[in-house]
């Protein structure tokens, strides 16, 4: 049976179709067999981060209502032949998902895939609600600024309370905090939260820290998600994400801002 | 050992009360044969509690049974707000004297008296917070949740995020930071207290006395605990 991971965080903007590309990729890069679902219907962004939308015929909802299989909506990414993606609908509305019909296309794409990864649309209404509700992990992806905090907050009540394991008194959902879209220069200034400053707030388990960079702007426009970038501070973060979630303890990086020797700053930028 | 051929029950009637208004008994006697005529058969036979109360002078009771009985009514005895003296004389003489469900005038208002000066005084009519048991929730409480403790203490294992609200009807224990909202006492009683490991709430509140963050400035960010002394709130270190 797959593991239903949702990337989700309450606060809109704060990276989360950024993080479940490049864990839906980074994993599939293992070796694993992954499908990644864009749960934002009617705003639907997933099919743009990893390349793909031009070739999406049929989406979630066409799929919910019978109008096509399985099969015929998932496309299979270019790059890693053991990842697929399911895209949302622009076009119609969320109300077309209901617990019923979506835990059958979960329990369906179960049987082939390893992990599913569920990209949650922001808020805590119904869409959200829906991304979350079958999870039995859930990726918190968080700024490292107040409002984020407070957002994540409230959806980890919600992963506590409102899922499917709450509702049925299972084990809970296995919560994970990724900050993301850190500066540990800011942070050193004082002007921005640290990790353990939100940590402290969230309590949460952290998964990874992923530094602000330049290079996602540039992935999301290329619809190259940036876990490809190896070169750059975020796709070597996200990297080591990948590897803590299949279990192997990696040591945290960037936390620290660099401190650039008397060479670069004379030479480099 | 129970009796085989008899047992006393409690049971209520409903009797008619004859007010009587003065004690000229030739006036009784013609008010009552004037109502017996508008329908007889109503009133034959019928048990009557005479009311007294009325009258401020004294009264010739066994001439009144001896007329109640003539004109065909069952004599059951006299009833009103009377004095103790005015009773006993009754009884002495041989007749009942029926007690409505209501105490005696005079005693009632005095009883009514003690009882608002005594809750005056109390501040509530709730148990003591000793008597609470405690309600545990282990785990963090997050920003929009609300736990309420219903006659009883609540102990949380954990944190309260801002925006989170925990409420109690005795006391609030909580072994966490304490960033959201905090109700103690919330059924009225003054005595709760609310203890954390981190002060630093939004809002906290005892029998409906509340500081809101600014007022937590002495142990704001240390472990405090907040009681209420004379309807005002005070905090202390707790360690």
């Amino acid at each position: 049976m797959a593991r239903i991971i949702v990337v989700t965080s309450g606060k809109g903007g704060v990276g989360k179709t950024t993080s479940s590309a490049a864990i839906g990729l980074g994993l599939a890069l293992k070796g694993h067999k992954v499908v990644l679902i864009d749960f934002d219907i009617g705003l639907r962004n997933l099919d743009l981060i990893m390349g793909c939308e031009r070739r999406v015929v049929y989406d979630f909802v066409n799929v919910i209502n019978g109008e096509a299989t399985l099969n015929q909506a998932l496309i299979k990414d270019k790059r890693v032949s053991s990842l697929s993606i399911l895209p949302a609908s622009q076009t119609r509305d969320k109300d077309a998902l209901n617990k019923e019909n979506v835990g059958k296309v979960l329990e369906e794409l179960g049987e082939s895939y390893d992990f599913i990864v569920c990209d949650s649309p922001a808020g805590i209404e119904a869409g959200a609600m829906m991304a979350l509700y079958y999870a039995d992990e859930a990726v918190v992806t968080t700024n490292p600024e107040v409002s984020s905090v407070r957002d994540s907050d409230r959806i980890l009540g919600m992963l506590a309370s409102r899922s499917r394991r709450a509702e049925l008194g299972l084990d809970p959902i296995k919560e994970h905090l990724l900050l993301t879209r850190y500066s540990p220069k800011r942070v050193e200034e004082g002007e921005m939260l640290s990790v353990e400053d939100v940590e402290d707030i969230l309590s949460i388990p952290l998964l990874g820290v992923i530094p602000e960079s330049q290079a996602v702007l540039k992935a999301s426009n290329a619809g190259e998600p940036v876990i490809l970038d190896t070169e750059s501070d975020a796709g070597k973060a996200y990297q080591d994400v990948i590897d803590r979630l299949l279990g192997e303890t990696v040591d945290f990086r960037f936390l620290v801002a660099e401190k650039k020797g008397i060479f670069s700053r004379m030479f480099g930028g | 050992m129970a009796d085989a051929s008899i047992e006393f029950k409690g049971t209520s009637f409903t009797l008619s009360v004859l007010h009587i208004k003065t004690s000229e008994l030739a006036d009784i006697r013609a008010d009552l044969i004037k109502k017996i005529a508008q329908a007889p058969d109503f009133f034959y036979l019928v048990p009557i509690v005479v009311n007294i109360e009325q009258l401020n002078c004294s009264l010739d009771y066994q001439a009144i049974k001896t007329l109640i009985e003539e004109l065909k009514f069952t004599f059951v005895g006299f009833t009103g707000a009377v004095d103790k003296e005015q009773r006993k004389q009754i009884r002495e003489l041989g007749f009942s004297f029926v007690n409505t469900s209501k105490a005696d005038h005079s005693e009632k208002t005095a009883i009514v008296q003690q009882t608002v000066a005594k809750e005056s005084l109390s501040a509530a009519v709730v148990p003591e917070a000793h008597l609470y048991t405690d309600k545990v929730h282990r785990g963090q409480i997050r920003s929009g949740q609300q736990i309420y403790a219903k006659d009883q203490n609540l102990v949380v294992i954990g944190s309260v995020s801002a925006g989170a609200e925990v409420i109690a009807d005795g006391n609030i224990h909580i072994y966490g930071s304490l960033r959201g909202r905090a109700i103690a006492g919330a059924k009225g009683h003054h005595k709760a207290q609310i203890y954390c490991q981190n002060l630093e709430a939004e809002l906290v509140s005892i029998n409906g006395n509340y500081w809101l963050s600014e007022s937590m400035e002495q142990h704001w960010g240390t472990p405090a605990f907040i009681n209420l002394t004379d309807s005002e709130l005070t905090s202390s270190k707790l360690i």
